[in-house]
């Protein structure tokens, strides 16, 4: 008989629950052996505290049984995230916040006799302009002579990845790929420098930690008993460790590119104004994706005309700094995320199903790909028909690109490193590639820049 | 390995944390200590949050 729901692929660790998807709609089952403690976590008042906090993505609760399991307690309805991002596609602060988040929610939730079982951060993502906790099923009631069933996942998802970046003053993000489930505490320990040992707290749960872990020594009779009073310092300590830890700024490629490019301010004011025109012309757009979005300027544009914006670049810098200012501003509609375009995040877990690809979890209305293809043709060599066809895939009502010429400065000083075999690259090359794709609906000259923006509806398929 | 949370709490994991736990609550009392004798000599310093709004 064929299953009237789909079981999520990543959904199969815990066996209180799991994630379903029925007719379209993301449902989560709590099953008979995790009932008490799901139970209590309601009664106890602690999950209506941390939605209030908005700590946690509330759900509707659902008394009937979607999946005919006789394993049933309750269905849940979570309310949708709208673009699910993985710590590999996130800036140093992004990660640093949701380690942040996951010890206040130990916190908070050991305040109402529960404790967080799960330190992972995939139950952390983006919603509503800020970090959530989506993981309804990681509380349990609280036994205090036990010590934090989490900890070492969180040392090795969390805290490594964050001393790592800390300590070698570079991102690291893309360490979280090849370790989905956390840095192995004696990898962190060697690739940390000595210096390192002589932070007490840093010294604890990596070095400490990793040397006694390696003994492997299984102590079945517990040598204390743990105590709240003890579990409460180790979460004081690392919160005291995360919040110190940061990645200094350095200039990044482009982080001076719109402070260079105010001296053409007549550029970016062009700029801006026609591809605001040109956004409200297009009709139902709803969500955007801005490719080599740098620190979101244009983002903005969408964002602020209520159009839900997913803002990649490949440069780490530039989306911590976006991060830090959709923080500030309490911008809603924009989500930061780290994205090299040449090599977007791939499908990755068990059957390569667990978590999707980037490419295919990026389908939008509209694609903003502005001072880009550039990069992509110059720079990586892609052809322009490869681009054009990888365009024509993201945006389902429009694309607004840039056409960036040989002459302009910026692409004269990548080609003053490399040899110009770019012969193909023309203006003219690039609308005749493009219409095989694209209806060309506009196109307009920004300025006296020499870059041409346009606006193009792909074919019907 | 260590990394199955739902099978093996992680034996290793329980003589860390009491071992760490110990070193703290050590390290927590001394420095509450400091903090004490230090109020009689300074003025406690305005409370502030440095916490960003969440």
């Amino acid at each position: 008989m064929e299953k009237s729901f789909i079981q999520h692929p990543s959904s199969y660790r815990d066996p209180s629950g799991f994630i379903f998807l029925k007719e379209g709609v993301l449902y989560r089952q709590v099953n008979k052996v995790f009932a008490g403690d799901f139970d209590f976590f309601i009664s106890s008042g602690c999950y209506e505290k941390l939605v209030l906090q908005k700590l946690l993505l509330p759900h509707e609760a659902i008394q009937e049984n979607l999946t005919g399991s006789p394993e049933w307690h309750i269905t849940l309805k979570p309310e949708p995230a709208a673009f699910l991002s993985w710590p590999y596609e996130w800036s140093f602060d992004m990660l640093k916040d949701a380690a942040l988040l996951t010890l206040r929610l130990v916190r908070e939730s050991v305040a109402s006799g529960l404790i967080l079982k799960d330190a992972a951060p995939y139950n952390v993502q983006w919603h509503k302009g800020r970090l959530i906790f989506i993981d309804t099923l990681s509380f349990e009631k609280y036994n205090e002579a036990a010590p934090w069933i989490a900890y070492r996942q969180f040392c090795e998802q969390f805290l490594g990845p964050l001393l790592l970046m800390h300590y070698r003053k570079m991102p690291l993000h893309q360490l979280l790929l090849a370790w989905p489930e956390g840095i192995p505490l004696n990898i962190i320990r060697s690739l940390l420098p000595g210096s390192s040992k002589f932070s007490l707290h840093t010294y604890l749960h990596i070095h400490l930690n990793a040397r006694i872990s390696s003994k492997g020594r299984a102590s079945k009779k517990p040598a204390a008993k743990f105590s709240k009073q003890k579990l409460l310092n180790l979460i004081t300590s690392l919160e005291a460790l995360v919040n110190k830890l940061k990645l200094p700024a350095q200039k990044s490629a482009w982080s001076d590119y719109y402070d260079e490019a105010s001296g053409r301010s007549d550029y970016l004011k062009a700029k801006k104004k026609i591809i605001g025109e040109w956004i409200d012309s297009v009709t139902g757009v709803t969500t955007a994706a801005d490719l080599g979005a740098n620190d979101g300027e244009f983002s903005r544009l969408a964002a602020d005309r209520n159009i839900y914006t997913i803002a990649a670049d490949f440069d780490p810098w530039c989306i911590n700094n976006l991060y830090r200012s959709i923080k500030q501003s309490g911008q809603k509609n924009i989500q930061p995320l780290i994205a090299d375009l040449s090599n977007p995040s791939p499908a990755i877990g068990f059957n390569n199903n667990e978590r999707i690809s980037f490419i295919s979890r990026l389908k939008v209305d509209l694609c903003l790909a502005l001072a880009l293809i550039h990069h992509l043709c110059i720079g990586k060599n892609l052809s322009l028909e490869m681009t054009a066809d990888f365009f024509s895939r993201i945006g389902r009502k429009a694309l607004i690109i840039e056409f960036v010429p040989k002459s302009d400065e910026k692409v004269q000083l990548m080609l003053s490193v490399k040899k110009d075999i770019y012969t193909a690259y023309t203006e003219d090359n690039f609308k005749k590639t493009f219409s095989s794709y694209f209806q060309i609906a506009r196109r307009e000259v920004i300025g006296y820049s020499g870059r041409v923006l346009y606006l193009m509806t792909p074919h019907e398929k | 390995m260590h990394h199955l949370l739902y099978i093996d709490p992680g034996s290793g994991s329980y003589l860390v944390q009491a071992i760490i736990a110990a070193v703290l609550g050590v390290a927590f009392f001394f420095k509450n200590i400091l903090a004490y004798i230090k109020s009689f000599f300074y003025r406690p310093p305005k409370k502030t949050d440095d916490n960003p709004p969440r």
